[in-house]
Order: structure tokens, then sequence, then C-alpha cells
């Protein structure tokens, strides 16, 4: 966990807040998250019962577009994409099929692409491919979901803005909800 | 004659040798398994044999240990059966007491997690019910185990261990009525058990298990059952052909005062219910046979001596 700025089990347990640190390690360790997290904290009362998770996130990497894995190479007659790292082959195939139509996109083996000349072939390089920090995010909330304690079925999340939260509990959640949120925040020296 | 459970595990070069070397001197082979060039009996043997087995298996470079939880079926309970309490948490436990012989099954609850939500179905309870003993795996918090853990328990009425996250004394002052073992500082953890300090604590778990069936064997011993289920085992696998073709591991699971015979109800039922264990005395005189809640299995109850007056 040195790589994350800020780390804080906060429980009123202390047994219990010991037992939740080391499954939070483990499990964001698991799941390859430690670097993106800067800081998180947790906060559980089994009394309640109530989890709430807050944190800030690193910088992430900004959007993968077609340039940054392919080369395209337009003549009059076609338009072939090299492939140069297969890892985002298949969200870009979506694209195009949804754009050119599945007939019109060939695939003469797999590090190849060839489609049939069209208007937006100038832009073709700058096509936006896959977004890391929606699936990061969703990896982050879903490793959340591991660590907090199971049973905790009711439950709000947000994240955007290099920021996220999560709250659980078995029972409904407290209207002041927002106010604790607010308050584990400010306890990192961040603001929602 | 008294019979003591061992493991024994040798190559697997003449090792039939040490199988009828037990059979003739009134042992029982309760599981074989065989790896690669390995082989491992689970078996009961008279303890005034243990010596001369040792001795005839020392060429054959075989080892015999005292394995005490040999001839037992053990329940471990998970709350769920969803990757808070999996593979880790619950599949180390299992698996660590199987290596002491016990046949364990791992019960995980449709609705066990959560402190107000938790509960426990017919089902599950009657499963549980059909083990010689409980192994209870609980989370990390006493408040928690403290709410749930009567609704967990209602109806059980075999042995309870319980493990969980508080310290032992812990346990001990928040589960009311006492349950008959505690385990502490094993609750709810996401990571592989490998650290000797955390074997240790599987160790506690199983010399906990051992020292509540011990106790339990010795009340057992006061009113002995009428039959000893190893040998009855033994009995059905020469009587019933049909047993030979179940790929189980073990198609008759011993338990400490009965049998779990994997073969449907329906069907053989009565055909374990005729077979002659001594002359004029039937499986059916001296056990009850009864379905289990486990597939479509089959429960053998053997009924205690002073029921049937029968000691066979």
């Amino acid at each position: 966990m040195e790589a994350v700025e800020y780390f804080e089990v906060e429980c009123t347990e202390e047994a219990g807040g010991n037992y939740y640190r080391r499954i939070a390690e483990v499990v964001l360790l698991d799941h390859n998250l430690l670097r993106v997290i800067r800081k998180l904290h947790i906060f559980i009362d089994p009394g309640v019962p109530i989890f709430v998770a807050v944190g800030v996130t690193r910088k992430l990497p900004g959007i993968v577009r077609l340039r940054d894995f392919a080369d395209v190479a337009v003549t009059e007659q076609k338009v072939t994409i090299s492939i140069g790292d297969e890892t985002y082959l298949a969200p870009l195939l979506q694209i195009l099929w949804a754009q050119y139509g599945k007939e019109n996109v060939s695939q003469p083996d797999r590090f190849t692409i060839v489609l049939p000349p069209g208007q937006a072939d100038a832009d073709l390089e700058d096509l936006p491919v896959f977004d890391p920090s929606e699936s990061m995010y969703k990896d982050l909330i879903y490793a959340l979901l591991v660590i907090q304690p199971e049973g905790f079925k009711v439950r709000r999340q947000w994240y955007g803005d290099g920021k996220f939260y999560l709250v659980a509990s078995e029972d409904t959640l407290p209207e002041d909800i927002d106010d604790l949120v607010r308050e584990k925040f400010a306890m990192m020296g961040e603001q929602l | 004659m008294t019979l003591v459970p061992v493991t024994y595990k040798g190559g697997i070069y003449r090792h039939d040798e040490i199988i009828d070397l037990i059979e003739d001197l009134g042992g029982y082979i309760i599981q074989k398994h065989v790896i690669a060039q390995e082989v491992v009996l689970q078996a009961l043997v008279p303890k005034e044999d243990i010596a001369l087995i040792s001795a005839i298996g020392k060429p054959l470079t075989g080892e015999l240990t005292p394995s005490p939880l040999v001839g037992t079926e053990i329940a471990v309970v998970t709350m769920s059966l969803e990757i808070h309490h999996l593979p880790h948490a619950s599949c180390d436990v299992a698996e660590y007491i199987r290596r002491f012989g016990a046949k364990t099954n791992m019960v995980g609850l449709a609705r066990g997690f959560g402190k107000r939500i938790a509960q426990m179905n017919d089902e599950e309870r009657d499963v549980i019910n059909e083990h010689d003993l409980a192994v209870y795996l609980l989370g990390d918090f006493e408040t928690c185990i403290r709410q749930k853990f009567p609704a967990l328990r209602r109806g059980i009425n075999v042995p309870i261990i319980v493990c969980g996250g508080p310290s032992r004394e812990a346990l001990q002052r928040i589960i009311d009525p006492p349950v008959d073992g505690y385990v502490g500082n094993v609750g709810r953890f996401m990571h592989r058990t490998k650290e000797s300090e955390e074997l240790a604590k599987l160790d506690e778990v199983v010399s906990e298990i051992t020292r509540v069936l011990d106790r339990k064997r010795d009340e057992i011993a006061k009113d002995p059952p009428s039959v000893s289920p190893a040998r009855l085992m033994d009995i059905i696998y020469d009587q019933v052909g049909e047993i030979h073709e179940v790929l189980s591991p073990t198609p008759i699971t011993v338990q400490t005062t009965g049998l779990r015979v994997k073969l449907p109800y329906d069907t053989f039922a009565r055909v374990l219910r005729d077979i002659p264990v001594e002359e004029g005395i039937t499986i059916g005189e001296i056990a009850n046979i009864i379905p289990s809640r486990m597939r479509d299995y089959i429960l053998i109850r053997i009924r205690p001596f002073s029921e049937t007056n029968v000691m066979v």
C-alpha cells in the first residue's frame, strides 16, 4: 500500500477494522488498483450497519484513439488499417461495424482491417476507441463491493472528477448520508 | 479390540499387501486414494497392531500417521458461496480438515450473510444435522455474530464449532447459550493461508474439532451403536454390487454412528434393509434407513445397543 498516499480504515470495532484493512489491501492488490488510487478512506460501523468508502484517484490515462495502436493507409479504392496492438481490436471492430456495416468491414488477417473508402476517412485516425477511465471506475466500484461486508445490499455509488464513493448498508440508507460522505472526504483533506 | 483412525501413505508398489494386512487384522479401509505413484489409505486399524503395520510398510516406504478425524463427516458451514468468503476463508479450512482424514462437505447458506437478514432454511438445517459436527465460519464483527448467530443455530442438534474474527474470549462472551467449541481470529479474509501463524490457526481448528469429537465418541462409547459403522460399510460393499459403480470419491461415507450411502433411496432402501449383518439379523433391525436431504442418498443411522439389545 506504499503507492497510496492516504489509506485509513475507521471502524467502531478495533479488531474488525484491522481485518478489513488487510482485506482492502489484498483486494485492491489482486484487482491491480493500487496504482490508480491516491487516497482511500473506509468507514465501517457494523452497529448501524453502514459501510462508507471514499477516495481520490490518480490522473488517469486519456482516451485511446485509433492512431495510438494502428496505422491507417487511405487509397482511392480502399482504407487499410494495420493493427499494432490487439488489445483494443474488439472495441474497434464494434465501432466500425456500427459505422460501416458488418458486410463492409473485412478482416483478411488478425492484424488487418479493410474498409471501403468513405467520407470520414481523414478523421479516422482520431477515432476514439476506448475510454480507460470508464472501465477503471467500474473495476474500482466492483473491488469496493468485494471489500464491503457481504449482505449490504442497499448501496449508493458515485464516481467522476477524480473522486469516488460507495455507501452500503443492510437497511435503508440514512437521510444524512451525504453529510457523512462529505465528512469522510474532509478527513482526507478533500472536498466532494 | 479398539480401532484407531490412521492414514497410511506409501508407494503404489505392493500396497495391496498393506490393504490385505489391515483387513486380516480386523481393520477397515475407509478411503483409498491413488495419486500418481503414491497411495493414501485412510483406515481404522487395531491399536495393538500399529507397530506391525508400520514395520511391514517400512520396506515399501510406507508411513503410518494418526488421523484423528478418519471416519467422521463434518459440515463446514459458510455464510454464502460469494467471493467474499471463497475461495480462501472457506475452502482453506475445509481442505485443511480433510488432511486429517475427515470427510468435509461445504454447506453454503443461501441467505447466511448480513446481520439482520441472515437466516437458514429447513433444507440447510437438515443437511447440517446429517453430519457429525458443524464448523461455522463467521465474519469479523462481534456485533454481527452476536445478532445473527441465534438464527443460524436454530434447530441444529449436532455439536457446533464457531470460527470468527473476534478473539476466542470475545466469541465465548457473545454466544449464548454456549456452543461446543470456539476458534477466534479465523474470520473473513481474502488471502491464502500459507504463513506459519495462519497454519497454526488452522491447526487450532483441527484440535478443537478433535477435542469435541473425542468427547462425542466418549458419549457414544457409553451406549455404543449395535454394529460398528466401518463394519457395516464393508458388509454393504460385499452385498450390494451397484455401489461399485458409484463414481463419488466415497460411495459410502462413514460417520461416527452411521453411514451415508450414495445410492438412490427409492430403489435401494429396501435392498439395504434386508441385508443380513449376521445370521438372523438384518440391517433394518439394527439401524434406521432414512432418505438423506443431500441429493437422493440414503442415510443409515445405527441404533444404539440400549435400543436393539443386539451387538454384532
